[in-house]
Parts: C-alpha cells; structure tokens; sequence
C-alpha cells in the first residue's frame, strides 16, 4: 500500500490562504497608513481641541455617532426562554479552545465527538450521525447551518476563532417563530467582540498535545470618525494522535492502531466593519480533517481518508433608529458553502471514492421594531432567502465512476410578527407567529407565546409555549447512490415540535438561581428506514420522540472576586417507535464551574467538572457515566500587555467515549485522554 | 485545482473590504465624535471637584484619571493627557482590575465591566475616588457621574450620596448642569 503524507494535498490550501492572508495585511497597512498614522487621527485646524470648550459649550453640541447606551439590549429575565450566557472572561478563565467547549459548560448541554466533527446534545436529544440540524447557530445575527446538511458546526470547523467571541447566549426551546427553519431545540448566537474591544494589535500563539499549534493576529480600532475596524486571521496544525480502535486488533490492521490518521489543520478569517448605520462582515474558514475511525468501511489506517469543509459570507446589515419609537433594520448576505469528502475503499482495489458538495446562496431580511402605546413592542419582519446552487456528487476517482450527480436550487422566504405586551407593570406576554414558504414541500406557521411575571424585584416566573420546524435538507431529500442501496426522497415533509416550559429565576443577594421543567413531543423526525418494497433504505417522516426533564441552576459571585457556578439535569426521551430511551442521552448531567483569583488579578484559575451519565449506543451497549476535570491557570499583566494561559483538560486522565452512528464499526469512540495547552497573548 | 470557486470568494470578500474601509477612512472629520465630547466632559469635570486634602497631598502636582476594562475612547484621552486642571497635570492610565488605586482620583468604567459592577463599587467604598461610566444604570447602582446620551447630545447624570460618602464636594455650578439622582 502505497501512503500519501496528508501534507502532500496542503499547499493548494495554503497558498490560497497565504494570497488571502497577504491581501489582508496589504488592507490592513493601507488603511492604517492613511487613518491611525496619518491626518485621521487628529482633530483638523479648523475644529477647536475640546480643552478649549467649556462644559456648557460642550453640553450644546450634538454629535456625530452615536455607539453606546443606544442599542435595545433584553435583560435575561425578560426574554421568552431559558437563557444561558458564556462571556469572554469565561473563555479565557476555563481555558475553552472551540465553541463545543463553550457550549458544554452550559446546564443541559452535551457534545460528542467521532473524531471528525462535534455533535450537540441539548434536551436529552443528539441521534448519532445528525449534523446538529436541529440547533440553529447565529454569528451576530448570521445562519450559519448550510445550504446541504443544514450543519451547525461548533467544533473546529466553526467559522470563527472562539478569541473574537464577545458572549454565546444559547436560548432553549423552539425559536421557529422569530428564526424559522433549524430553531428546533435552540437557538445558539454567538456575539463577536466589538473592534475598539482590541484597540490596535494582539497576536497569540499556543501549543499544545499531539503537536497542535495555533497562531492568530488580529487588528481592531475605532477611529475618531466614528469608523471601526477589526481584522483577525487564524491558522492552527496538529498532527494529531496515534488512535487504538479494539475493533480492528488484526496483525493485518497494525494491531488496531491508526497512526498519523488523526490530523486536523485549520484556518479562519474575519473582518467586521462599522460606520455609523451601517456594518459589514465577511468570515470564512477551511478545515481538513484526517479520519482515522475507518469510517463507512473505509481502509483502516490509511491517511488519505479525510473531510474538508469550507464555509464563507458576507454580510452587509443597516441598523436605524428612525425615532424613540421605531427602529429599523436590514440586511444582505452572500453564503458559501463546500464539502469535500476523500474514502478510500478496498473493494477490491483500492479505489478512492469522493463525496463532494457545494452550496451557494443569498439572502435578504427587513425588520421594523415598533413601541406603541407605550405597552407594546411589536417586531415585524420579511426575509428572502435564494439557494441558487445546492449540488451534491459521489464518484470513484480512479476508474471513474459516478455514483450520484443532483444539482437543486430552491427558495425560501418568509413573513413575522412578535408583540411584547406589558399587561401589568409585572406581567409582560410575549407573543409571535411566523410563517415560511419552501418551494420544496411549502408552508409551515409556528406560533410562541411566554407569559413573564415578576411578583417581587427578584423573582422572574416564565410560562411558555411553542412550535417550531426543521424542513428537509437537500441531502435528506436527494442522496442517492445510483438505488444501490439507498434511493431519494423528494417529498419529504418538515418535522415538528410542540413544548411546554416553565422557568423560575430569582436572585438573592450575590447568588442567581433557575430552575426549569419542560415537555417536549416531536414528530415527523426524518429517519432513514427500510423499504420493504425494494429493501432500498430512505428516508422518511416517521419518527416520533417525547421528553421531559427539569434543569437546576445556581451561580455566585463574590467581592474577592470568586465566582462559580453549579447546574443539575435530569432528562429522558423516548422514541416512540421503540418505547426506550434514545441513544446518545444521558439521563443526568452535571457541571460545576469555579473560578479564583491566586495573586491579586495577576494570577488566577478556573476550575471545571462536568458528569454525564451512561448513553445507550445504537446497539444497545452503554458507555458508562464519566466525570471530566479540565484546570486552567491565568496570568495576566505580569508582564506589560502579555497574557499567559495554561490548562490541563481531562486531568485525571479519565477513560470515556461517545456513541456514534452505525456508520462506523465502532459502537463508540474513545476520546482523548488527559491533555494540555498553553497559550500566549499579547497587545500592543 | 479542486474548487476555484472559493478563491474567487475571498478575492470578492477583500475587494467589497476594501472599497467599504478605504470610502470611510477618508473624509475631512467636521463633528466631534461622541467619544471626543465626554473626553472634554471628563476634562472640565475635573476643573468642578475637590477632592479630601489627605488624597491631594498625596500627589501633590497631578490628577489621576484611570481607565478600567474596555477603553472606548482609543486615542481620544491623548488630547487631554498632560493638560493643566487648575495647575494640576492631568494624567491617564489603563487598568484591567480595580486593584492599587491609591494615587487614583477618576476612575472612568467601561460598559465592559457592567456585569463586575457591583463588585467594583463596593471595593472602592472607602475610597475618595470619583467614578464615571457612561452605561445605562450605572449612576442608579452608584457611580457618580455617568454620561448618557439625548437627542445626540451628551447628557451626564450625578449620584450625590454616593459623592458626599466619598468625601468629594462637587461644585455647584456643574450640578446645575447635570440630573440629580440618588441611590439607597
């Protein structure tokens, strides 16, 4: 057997990169050498220094932008769900390294990982083999599920480098009738930091196990004129680990161990721009990832089995306040998408088969925000969204054969309504309807509705109702493999789900509790089922699920500056075809967060557990309960400007795995040990 | 090449980049900036307090004014740094915790700070420093001046309980100006 070293397909991908990243600096210093260094910065001759005006002189002129205080910002227990919030200072205190760490660290939420890309669980739901298309993932305001597999990608191949993230709020519960499609479970919306948070330049470099390295440099400003910038781009290499699979232990299978199989190498782009109403934003990022799992019956131990995702937009968004009362805002957006998938089968010979897609689409939204009357805040909105190229290919390269060819393209647009109605002083009803037209299958309504009330200034109690859908994707609809073994079905319809929550939030004194119960029926769940017709698997709207579970939360904060945080789940879903549990649900999560200054503020740490309980695998195993203790130690400011982080993730070594799909041999995958990082920052 | 598609979408991503930077950063700047205005509130807020005589002795010929969290006036502060206030050199420093505070006289928090708060607040009870935000809620949770905005025009609201516990008297002729509010 012939092996390709996996550099050996890189510098088509880096060259690119490196062309990306030389026209990035050649704007970057451009821009620079005219504004920062040049006239920009300082107030033109004809305009007074403002120490020569006198505070009444200065309390009659108005000013040019207006950037803070400005924007309506919900506080958290006035919004219509149960809400969690990971800030920055999180990020940096527990030492996350991807949005599936920052997600974790949530009451209710769970990840797994087969080595190739991150699956969330949240509500005791996360099937094996679905690409988290039942969580809708926002980057300020920006879908980012593609056109294809409606992906939310939260592991390292999420779009963005978790350093520019200012919070995550994930909101719980169905969201279909303010976002639409994929607003199923949740709705997680990831806020970049502003660019004066950078104030001109920071580089950062951090290594850590199995050769990974990471660096990034990023640029941010506000100008005097009220212009911002921030610029940031990020490439990351590790070779990755030697994996044991038990399931190949055969001399011909190098004893069950898959060697420099594991890699990864990564890179991401973004630029955020704002000048008075308007902001423009562009991401894009390309990860390869080595699959070391012999994956669909892949070659065992064999480095050119691999995934490549690349995904790109740009967003162009104006934000109005036309008076107190209304405000106004738009947006256009260009997607990309692309997906590209190298197996090396044994059939025999050894054949390489590619799995390709692409996905291309545009969009527009309009949002008029409205107070009337005083007691009402009334959102309305329309948005448009063209998929014009969703093409999906499976062909052997050498002798070439093809397999499957569909190129689609499809519409959507869709129309909303959300009143928030102040009753009483201290009930508010929250209520919204939304209904989306596909030019696939047609409409879908979802309705919410919360009732908030606050009995006393410290106790929120929220009851809430709602729908939401997740349409077919392209794939679910049109892969095929030429009715091998699998046929299409382009009349799917969407799935549903009806929940019923009720939250209960109060503060005393420094502390911050929450409990919630929920109720969740799903139906229409696209399974891929058998027909027995022609014993062609396909999928189909057959599925039905129900849960319900309860979430205790309690988080402290003290003037030494010691925080933590502790939250309890306890959830079950039953598929109702079966009557049993679903696989991949834990009944029981736990987490605790505790974070410590050591030395004043120049020396801190942050302490993480987190226990899952024992999840049910396709074929009826278990992988038994696990507790993960992750340490992080922070210093900063030791040295001017520099910031220095370490952390031991896993650190008692613990053994544990996930349960994946039935496309792998495998009933669950081994995940990694104790390992570490180290990472420095630095300003200037 | 395996999909020149994706070239082509950075190739239009750093060109729509740099058309939108390159048409803003230019221009003659006419206005001051919300930023520039509250960096000369803060300047001649300076001119109208007295701080105890303990804190001034102490750093006989400069004023303080440290800036915590987040800086949102980037460059701004350089116009006012080094500038007298009656006979007083103005100074300004960064911080990212609200430790070693003892020379501090104004203290600006970023809205950054906004959920450490209270926290912050309480760590500088009894100290004689003057506190200034400009984030919704900040002057109700007792920081003493806070800058908020009306009809464009920058507006500053000043809790006076909280200036009287921190033994600084602030003159008359700036309270007229301001709106009153009073905390606990």
């Amino acid at each position: 057997m012939i092996k390709l070293h996996f550099s050996t397909n890189l510098p088509e991908l880096s060259r690119y990169f490196q062309i990306a990243l030389f026209l990035l600096l050649f704007v970057m210093f451009s821009i620079m050498g005219d504004n920062a260094f040049g006239a920009g910065q300082i107030s033109a001759p004809s305009k007074p220094a403002v120490t020569d005006l006198t505070i009444e002189q200065l309390m009659t002129i108005e000013v040019a932008t207006v950037y803070s205080a400005s924007k309506f910002e919900q506080k958290i227990t006035q919004a219509p769900a149960s809400v969690s919030i990971v800030t920055e200072s999180d990020i940096k205190q527990y030492g996350y390294r991807t949005l599936a760490d920052i997600l974790r660290s949530m009451p209710g939420f769970y990840t797994s990982y087969d080595r190739t890309y991150t699956y969330a669980g949240i509500r005791g739901f996360s099937r094996p083999g679905d690409y988290n298309t039942r969580l809708l993932l926002l980057v300020d305001g920006h879908r980012i599920n593609d056109s294809i597999y409606d992906q939310a990608s939260i592991g390292t191949e999420f779009i963005l480098d978790v350093a520019l993230i200012d919070r995550v709020e994930l909101v719980r519960g169905p969201g279909s009738s303010l976002y639409g499609n994929n607003a199923f479970f949740g709705v997680i919306n990831v806020i970049t930091k502003q660019p004066q948070s950078f104030n001109g330049f920071e580089v950062s470099g951090s290594a850590g196990s199995f050769d990974t390295y990471k660096e990034r440099a990023t640029y941010g400003k506000k100008y005097a004129n009220g212009f911002e910038m921030l610029l940031s781009g990020t490439n990351s290499n590790s070779k990755g680990q030697s994996l044991y699979f038990k399931e190949f232990n055969t001399p011909a299978n190098n004893n069950g161990r898959a060697d420099s199989c594991d890699y990864e190498k990564y890179n991401n782009l973004f630029a955020n721009m704002k000048y008075r109403d308007f902001s423009l934003q562009g991401a894009y990022t390309s990860r390869e990832k080595g699959i070391p799992t012999a994956y669909l019956g892949t070659v065992f131990n064999e480095n050119r089995t691999r995934a490549t995702d690349e995904r790109g937009y740009i967003d162009l968004k104006y934000n109005k306040a036309l008076s107190e009362n209304t405000h106004i805002k738009a947006r256009g957006f260009y997607d990309y998408y692309n997906y590209s998938g190298n197996f090396l089968f044994d059939y025999p010979p050894l054949t390489m088969n590619k799995d390709v897609a692409t996905g291309k689409w545009w969009g527009g939204e309009f949002q008029l925000t409205q107070n009337l009357f005083e007691k009402h805040k009334v959102v309305m909105g329309m948005e448009y969204q063209d998929y014009f190229l969703q093409k999906q290919r499976n062909y052997d390269e050498n002798p070439y054969i093809q397999y499957f060819t569909e190129t689609k393209s499809s519409y959507t647009w869709a129309a909303h309504i959300q009143d928030q109605f102040s009753i009483l002083d201290n009930l508010i009803l929250n209520a919204g309807i939304r209904y989306d037209y596909y030019k696939t299958f047609g409409g879908s309504t979802n309705p919410r509705a919360a009732l908030i009330y606050t009995p006393f200034e410290k106790t929120t109690i929220k009851l809430l109702y709602g729908q939401a859908f997740r349409a077919p994707n392209a794939f679910e609809s049109y892969y095929n493999d030429g009715n091998v073994t699998q046929k299409a079905n382009p009349n799917l319809t969407p799935e549903k789900i009806e929940t019923y929550e009720l939250v209960l939030e109060q503060y005393v004194k420094n502390y911050r509790f929450s409990a919630s119960g929920y109720y969740y029926r799903v139906k229409d769940l696209i399974n891929l089922y058998t027909d027995p017709a022609d014993s062609l698997l396909v999928f189909r709207n057959i599925g039905k699920t129900e849960s319900k579970g309860a979430q205790l939360k309690i988080e402290g904060k003290w003037s030494n500056g010691i925080e933590a945080k502790a939250s309890y789940s306890i959830q079950e879903t039953i598929d109702k075809e079966t009557g049993r549990s679903m696989t991949n649900s834990p009944k029981h999560l736990a987490k605790l967060n505790i974070f410590s200054p050591l030395i004043s503020k120049k020396l801190s740490t942050g302490l993480e557990l987190q226990y899952t309980s024992s999840r049910r695998t396709f074929n009826g195993d278990s992988t038994g309960g696990f507790v993960i203790a992750n340490l992080t130690l922070l210093s900063r400011e030791v040295i001017k400007d520099l910031e220095v982080s370490g952390t031991i993730y896993n650190l008692f070594n613990k053994k544990y795995g996930d349960p994946v799909s039935n496309e792998f041999r495998q009933n669950i995958i081994v995940q990694d040990g104790r390992t570490f990082r180290i990472k420095f920052t630095y300003r200037f | 090449m395996r999909n020149p598609s994706y070239f082509r979408f950075i190739i239009i991503f750093l060109s729509a980049i740099t058309v939108f930077a390159t048409s803003f950063t230019h221009g003659e700047e006419l206005e001051f900036s919300e930023y520039e205005l509250k960096a000369g509130f803060i300047y001649n807020i300076a001119k109208f307090v007295e701080w105890p005589d303990k804190k001034t002795a102490d750093t006989k010929k400069i004023i303080n004014l440290y800036v915590l969290g987040s800086d949102p006036f980037g460059r701004i502060l350089d116009q006012i740094t080094g500038k007298k206030v009656k006979g007083k050199i103005l100074e300004v420093k960064h911080i990212r915790s609200p430790k070693d505070l003892r020379d501090c006289h104004m203290l600006f928090i970023s809205s950054s700070e906004r959920e450490k708060l209270p926290d912050i607040l309480e760590s500088l009870k009894d100290s004689n420093i003057l506190t200034i935000g400009d984030t919704n809620g900040y002057g109700q949770q007792g920081v003493i001046i806070n800058f908020y905005m009306e009809q464009k025009k920058v507006r500053f609201e000043v809790n006076t309980n909280i200036a009287k516990r921190a033994k600084l008297s602030i003159s008359s002729q700036l309270l007229k100006l301001a709106k009153i509010i009073h905390s606990e």
